[in-house]
């Protein structure tokens, strides 16, 4: 996020797109709910008629996939009734008239006739937008799970900086992330192409500082993203891209169950299948652990110290609260542990002692000490060193590049449209109760009794076109595979679109999912893939 | 028996004596600051926090989160070796234990959970193993906290009954009134502590518990609200709220006197596994979900409806009185902000509401 949680609650207008923000991000929901108490306006952007939905001003229900024009054709009736902010674009942005020139060409009638929401109410929508002094966007994976995820972004981007609604408090873009240290894991490098603190790993002066402090020599090219690695070995299907790939023969997997959350499963289970050694270090035997070939028993939270970076950047530390259980053993005692054994000589302490070294190496956490962190609710990055206080929100004088560049996107269409075979769109997501993969939350009874079965979300004229009843079990099919689930007839899904989870290893709904990716980020589109329902079980 | 004074330099000394033959539980300051009900093992390193209101009740200490009820195994019939089940009841131990520095508040939802594990013809074994041999020293609360109501519920800030003893801070002492047998065997076994009251103390009591009534920071019309719902139910409140509501069971964990339960069996191994109890809420959808995925509550419009009814207008009807004791730890632990303060206010601001439209059709 650009900005902070907290600030959420003093903005005017809140703008969310692709989050189903109550069941996701609860804590983040509730600062919407008091900012609307107050009088904030709520501009709600999804399919689905979510719960959050309900206490929008403002709905715009559009067709899955069609952000880009949508977010276009709001910045065309910005444009249209001069609600830019000029200094903004002149003192800190540029490519402004590549942007506009692309606006100008926007016909709004296309648009509403695009996206399926009608032009009035994409004019309120820029109207509120733009002419609130505190406007914020709030956005979730279904802006980026598509084939144009990083289009989708640069556009919610341009729409905020079109309006001058960064660089201060209550206002900017806020992906809202998923777990609770999901941004901790960017953060520490976990991506194939940046060292901790989103250093270049391209960049020889970082690369030559990481040499000097582990003792080693570092490669200088970008690793594979995790769709490259899953679906390592290219199908028939597969892209040029993908046969292009170097073949992995080992991997290793800690915390992760790509046998249930990565696209196309039947693609991952050939490529785990085919590696020469999979290690999987987890809590339980989950379905990837149980292709491994060794698996090492992971702490759960409970049984680690060290700390978390949530959302907002904010570093928060965390407590061992028991000692770990069996022969379990907290993720950097089992990192240094098989580093001593390729014989090298990673020797640390404690976590306190991991984190001198993240402060030493990666500016952005360079203050980021224990003894600081434990004194407070935590400090958000970029804080650089002992006497930094932490950002609360980002880009104040100046964004990380300079002046903020203008992308301009144009629609892309979905990688797998409807036809008459596959005639129904599947939206992909989480439900309130479970976690991922269902992995820990299906194991503790409450949760599990809250939601026990995998259920498909569907509205009522489908539901009768295809004679279909509540809870039913139905069998749906996309051109990959087929999985089932009880049929929840909803209103709050639009027709023709359907919604289910993917919590489930009795519907690995990812059989289904379509390993098409955005060409930038390689993040897959989930979102979207098309499929037929038939009815399923016994007949 | 008349009540007597314990300086506070004599607590610390009071409490050693006593810990020797009792487990102690008190609230207790942890390193990262919280308050928290906890077992006090060493006196001299960890003194009770009495500035603080601990974020657990008492519940917890005599109906757990979860407990193991009893425990199966699969074997042979040993005279005609058919399979079966054995099942073994797990008891609780039952270790002599004091709690210090109860709030009338919780001392009042134990009373409660008193009432439904112990009060019907059938007891709660569990239960009551480990209330057997509890003693309460309770403390008045001088200094209500910020979200305190418990004027409204007529729990609090002091007590006229069910404690051993209960303290009042007037200063450099405290003012100590025995009402149970607990309570006064404390005073006759160490009557070295204590000494009697003076005309002066007692003014300092009643001056501490009348200054205590006029320091609550919240107005909440319980007795409205219980009038209100007798009367009608306000389903298009009950809409909104349970709309808001995050289904968290936060509620439900943390009231003193929530009681309802699950029971669970785990299998361990091939051969046996155990049955569990744990805690469940009202607001849980799962709660009411029938057989054939029938379930009774609509909980996107009626989640938090049976909480409510059943704190002021079930229980009042059965036992005469709400089984909300005001201790407010619902309102900091609810993120959607359907706690009961809020309910009750906004009911009663219907009312009102309502008797101004009445006042202007006059």
């Amino acid at each position: 996020m650009t900005n902070s949680i907290n600030e959420l609650d003093h903005a005017q207008v809140i703008l969310v797109a692709g989050s189903n923000t109550t069941e996701a991000h609860p804590q983040v929901a509730r600062r919407i709910f008091h900012a609307v108490d107050n009088g904030a306006a709520l501009i709600v952007i999804d399919p689905r008629r979510t719960r959050l939905a309900d206490k929008a001003r403002i709905h715009l229900q559009l067709r899955p996939g069609t952000d880009i024009p949508l977010i276009n054709g709001m910045m065309r009736c910005i444009i249209d009734e001069n609600l830019i902010d000029d200094l903004f674009l002149s003192m800190r942005t540029e490519n402004y008239f590549a942007l506009r020139d692309m606006l100008l060409k926007v016909d709004l009638e296309e648009t509403a006739a695009l996206t399926g929401v009608p032009r009035k109410l994409i004019a309120r929508a820029a109207r509120t937008y733009a002419r609130a002094q505190r406007s914020t966007i709030c956005y979730c994976l279904g802006v980026t799970q598509h084939v144009c995820g990083t289009a989708n972004v640069e556009t919610y981007a341009n729409l905020a900086m079109l309006t001058g609604h960064v660089e201060q408090e209550f206002t900017g873009v806020d992906p809202l992330r998923g777990q609770n240290n999901v941004q901790g894991a960017c953060d520490m490098g976990a991506l194939p192409a940046v060292f901790p603190g989103y250093q270049s790993v391209a960049d020889p002066r970082i690369k030559k500082k990481f040499e000097q402090a582990w003792g080693v020599e570092l490669p200088a090219t970008p690793g594979l993203t995790l769709l490259d690695m899953t679906h390592n070995r290219g199908a028939a299907s597969g892209s040029a891209l993908q046969k292009a790939l170097p073949r992995l023969r080992a991997m290793f997997v800690m915390g992760e169950n790509p046998m249930l959350s990565d696209p196309d499963l039947h693609q991952v289970e050939k490529t785990l299948k085919g590696l020469d050694f999979l290690v999987v270090s987890d809590l339980f035997l989950t379905e990837t652990a149980r292709l491994a070939d060794v698996v090492l028993p992971a702490a759960s939270f409970a049984e680690k110290s060290g700390t978390v970076t949530n959302s907002e950047r904010r570093v928060q530390l965390m407590h061992r609260a028991i000692a770990p259980i069996g022969d379990s053993r907290p993720d950097h005692r089992i990192i240094m542990s098989l580093a001593r054994r390729m014989d090298f000589a990673m020797d640390y302490e404690s976590p306190a002692e991991i984190m001198e070294e993240i402060c030493l190496l990666t500016p952005i956490y360079g203050g980021m000490y224990h003894d600081r962190l434990a004194s407070s609710h935590g400090l958000q990055w970029p804080c650089t060193d002992r006497a930094h206080a932490g950002t609360p929100y980002l880009h104040k004088y100046s964004f990380t590049r300079g002046r903020g560049r203008f992308v301009p996107a144009s629609h892309v269409e979905p990688a797998e449209p409807v036809d008459a075979d596959y005639p129904l769109m599947l939206i992909t997501g989480r439900r309130y109760h479970h976690y991922h993969t269902g992995t820990m939350s299906r194991l503790c009874p409450t949760l599990d009794r809250e939601e026990p079965r995998p259920r498909l979300d569907m509205h009522p004229d489908d539901a009768a076109a295809l004679q279909l009843r509540q809870m039913d079990r139905v069998r749906v099919s996309s051109r990959r595979g087929s999985c089932e689930f009880n049929l929840h007839i909803t209103p709050r899904t639009p027709p023709g679109t359907l919604y289910c989870d993917f919590h489930f290893h009795e519907a690995p709904t990812n059989k289904l999912t379509l390993a098409t990716a955005d060409p930038t980020a390689r993040c897959p589109e989930f979102k979207l893939c098309a499929v037929q329902v038939r009815k399923g079980g016994a007949g | 028996m008349n009540p007597v004074i314990l300086s506070k330099d004599h607590l610390v000394p009071l409490l050693r004596k006593i810990s020797r033959s009792r487990r102690l539980i008190a609230p207790l300051r942890n390193e990262h600051g919280d308050t928290i009900f906890s077992e006090i093992t060493d006196l001299d390193g960890a003194v009770p926090d009495l500035d603080n209101q601990a974020q657990n009740s008492l519940k917890p200490f005599f109906f757990p989160q979860t407990e193991k009820l009893s425990s199966y195994i699969i074997d042979r019939d040993p005279v005609n070796g058919a399979l079966r089940y054995s099942f073994h009841a797990h008891l609780p131990e039952n270790r002599p234990t004091l709690y210090f520095g109860v709030r009338s508040c919780d001392m009042f939802g134990l009373m409660y959970t008193d009432m439904i594990f112990l009060g019907g013809a059938e007891r709660d074994i569990y239960y009551e193993q480990r209330r057997k041999n509890a003693v309460f020293i309770t403390i008045g609360c001088n200094h209500p906290w910020k979200n305190c109501f418990c004027n409204a519920t007529r729990t609090g800030p002091f007590l006229e009954m069910g404690f051993d003893l209960q303290l009042t801070d007037i200063g450099n002492r405290f003012f100590v009134e025995a009402d149970r047998a607990g309570g006064m065997k404390i005073l006759r076994n160490y009557p070295q502590f204590f000494r009697p009251v003076t005309e002066e103390d007692r003014r300092a009591q009643f001056q501490a518990a009348l200054e205590a009534r006029g320091l609550f920071r919240r107005l909440v019309h319980v007795d409205l609200a219980v009038k209100l719902l007798r009367e009608q139910e306000p389903e298009s409140l009950f809409a909104e709220l349970s709309g808001r509501c995050r289904d968290c069971g936060g509620c439900a964990f943390l009231c003193p006197t929530c009681t309802c339960f699950n029971i669970t069996d785990r299998q361990l191994d091939e051969d046996g596994g155990e049955r569990i109890r744990s805690w469940d809420a009202c607001t849980f959808s799962g709660f009411s979900l029938m057989a054939g995925n029938h379930n009774p509550v609509d909980c996107s419009t009626g989640r938090i409806r049976r909480r409510f009814l059943h704190k002021l207008k079930h229980d009042t009807a059965k036992h005469g009185r709400p089984s909300c004791v005001g201790c407010g730890r619902c309102v900091d632990i609810c993120f959607g902000g359907v706690d009961i303060v809020r309910f009750i206010n906004s009911i009663s601001a219907l009312e009102e509401e309502n008797g101004r439209e009445e006042n202007h059709e006059r």
